[in-house]
């Protein structure tokens, strides 16, 4: 059965991005609006993924979405929640570096920091007492399943620890937003299952959490995302493929009924072979 | 098991490792009894090698090789800070050709600058620690400068997502991050300084040292003593080699290379 949901507040808008390496243009004429989705019997994130073949900018445009990247053209606007609510709606800024949250391939951690410190650090320019920091950590800490390795180093740790500890650090630090760049790449079945575990929490814990990844598992990202957008490359009108990505097609799972099902239904596996006959033919 | 021994990548253990060191240290060292034999040879006998660092002892071995040692600190520290300075310093583009342009200046022969080191320097020991200091600086910055640009965008960019601004990029990252790299250049390159010694040592020969020890021993054709000074000099740098890595082992537990 299909969820009850409101969408309300724009919580991301893309606006006509390009980004331009030399002669070179990666990605073009990107736009999508992503909004606040409510639902009235519990707290409820955001999760979209993106689906795409290699090559084809999902890790460019995911660097322009942290601000990583200055885009050559567009724009990407987030709520500015320090500002106060104008007309009953949140002003918006542009996407700066620290605003999003990143975590990369290689789930990239000081390496001269323990776990620990790291989260210490990221939440060294949040305003509470440092006893606050300590509990805050700890807690964190306890829910996934870090406390024993809380000074161990990055390189002392498994791949799934690493993991746990880049997402938290980002968490930590940039709050509502979290970019993943293939978080489920080169994991085994438990691990898998822990990232899945991982995003619950974050969408669980506040309806404005927004958790953004790219993947090249069509069901997993079907199973997990209420929004899913394929990039590729367009034809040419002779059939051939142009060189730039771009939204090719946008799949809200949340209107067709099969945002947060428990199951992988029949409605999924459609769904699935859809996005793959695009990306194939992209 | 010998068949194993002389088959490409295969995986032995400590035993035979250390089978293998032994019997090559057997094969050098009986080579060496071998080849000075007889009344015409290339190389001293051990025994005249073992009275070399006999006589070596009883003429202050130990303070010279204090004064070598000194020296080599001195001129270390002193390299460390210019160099760690230059290249901290070279991510901010104005001043990157400075430490690229010192990084070339290792090309430069010893002579045309000690030239200049004398206008400039008063003192021979002085001097001595000067020549040291340039050499040393221009190879460490080239080594740094190696460590900055292997550090990969990944790690900047982890930096940059949390809202590291440009400065705390450089301290967390270049200067905290790659701490334990300074100590492995520091390691590799006092092989080349070391190697320097017997030339800047015999600037100022009052000032002793190993160098000037091999100099004097050159100058008489006593090669029981030089060779007797390049094992001690050979001992001495892998000792202070082995200090490093184990300080950099100790301090550094994330140091994994």
């Amino acid at each position: 059965m299909a969820a009850k949901y409101e969408q309300k507040d724009t919580i991301l808008h893309v606006e006509n991005l390009s980004i331009v390496y030399g002669e070179k243009v990666i990605i073009s004429n990107i736009g999508f609006t992503e909004k606040n989705t409510v639902r009235p019997d519990k707290p409820q994130g955001q999760t979209i993924a993106f689906l795409g073949r290699s090559g084809r900018g999902k890790s460019t445009l995911f660097r322009a979405l942290t601000g990583l990247e200055e885009p050559t053209t567009g724009m990407v606007l987030i709520p500015d929640f320090e500002k106060p609510i104008v007309n009953g709606q949140q002003p918006a800024k542009k996407v700066q570096e620290g605003d999003v949250g990143f975590v990369d391939q290689k789930y990239t951690l000081f390496r001269h920091k323990t776990i620990y410190q790291s989260l210490k650090y990221a939440l060294r320019n949040v305003k509470i007492s440092s006893e606050e920091k300590d509990e805050k950590i700890i807690t964190y800490l306890k829910d996934w399943g870090l406390q024993t390795c809380r000074n161990q180093y990055p390189n002392e740790l498994s791949g799934g620890q690493r993991q746990r500890t880049a997402i938290l650090e980002q968490l930590l630090s940039s709050g509502l937003y979290m970019v993943l760049d293939e978080p489920f790449s080169g994991l085994d079945v438990g691990n898998i299952q822990n990232v899945k575990d991982a995003f619950r929490l974050i969408n669980d814990s506040h309806e404005l959490n927004t958790i953004i990844f790219s993947t090249h598992d069509i069901e997993l990202a079907v199973e997990l995302a209420d929004s899913i957008y394929v990039l590729g490359y367009l034809k040419n009108d002779d059939g051939t493929l142009t060189q730039t990505g771009t939204i090719l097609k946008h799949f809200d799972l949340k209107e067709m009924g099969l945002a947060w099902q428990h199951e992988f239904t029949a409605d999924h596996l459609d769904i699935t072979k859809q996005i793959k006959q695009i990306m194939l033919a992209s | 098991m010998l068949k194993k021994w002389f088959r490409p990548f295969e995986k032995i253990d400590l035993k035979q490792k250390m089978t293998i060191i032994g019997i090559w240290i057997a094969l050098v060292l009986g080579y060496w009894f071998y080849a000075s034999l007889g009344s015409k040879h290339l190389f001293p006998t051990p025994a005249q090698v073992w009275e070399g660092m006999q006589s070596l002892y009883n003429e202050g071995l130990v303070v010279h090789i204090g004064s070598s040692l000194g020296l080599c600190l001195q001129a270390a520290v002193i390299s460390l800070l210019i160099s760690l300075s230059i290249v901290y310093l070279s991510p901010l583009p104005a001043l990157k050709p400075v430490a690229v342009f010192f990084s070339r200046l290792r090309y430069l022969p010893l002579t045309g600058i000690t030239f200049y080191l004398t206008m400039l320097v008063s003192g021979a020991r002085t001097m001595q620690v000067w020549v040291l200091v340039v050499f040393m600086s221009l190879y460490f910055i080239t080594s740094l400068l190696a460590v900055l640009k292997d550090i990969p965008a990944d790690e900047i960019n982890h930096a940059r997502s949390l809202k590291c601004s440009r400065w705390e990029i450089l301290w967390e990252v270049i200067i905290k991050g790659r701490l334990d790299y300074v100590l492995d250049v520091l390691r590799q390159n006092l092989a080349i300084i070391w190697m320097m010694l017997v030339t800047v040592e015999s600037i100022l020969v009052a000032a002793g040292g190993l160098g000037v020890l091999i100099k004097n021993s050159d100058k008489f054709a006593n090669h029981g003593r030089i060779v007797a000074l390049q094992i001690i000099i050979l001992l001495i740098g892998l000792l202070l080699d082995w200090i490093l890595h184990v300080i950099r082992k100790g301090l550094f537990r994330y140091s994994t290379y």
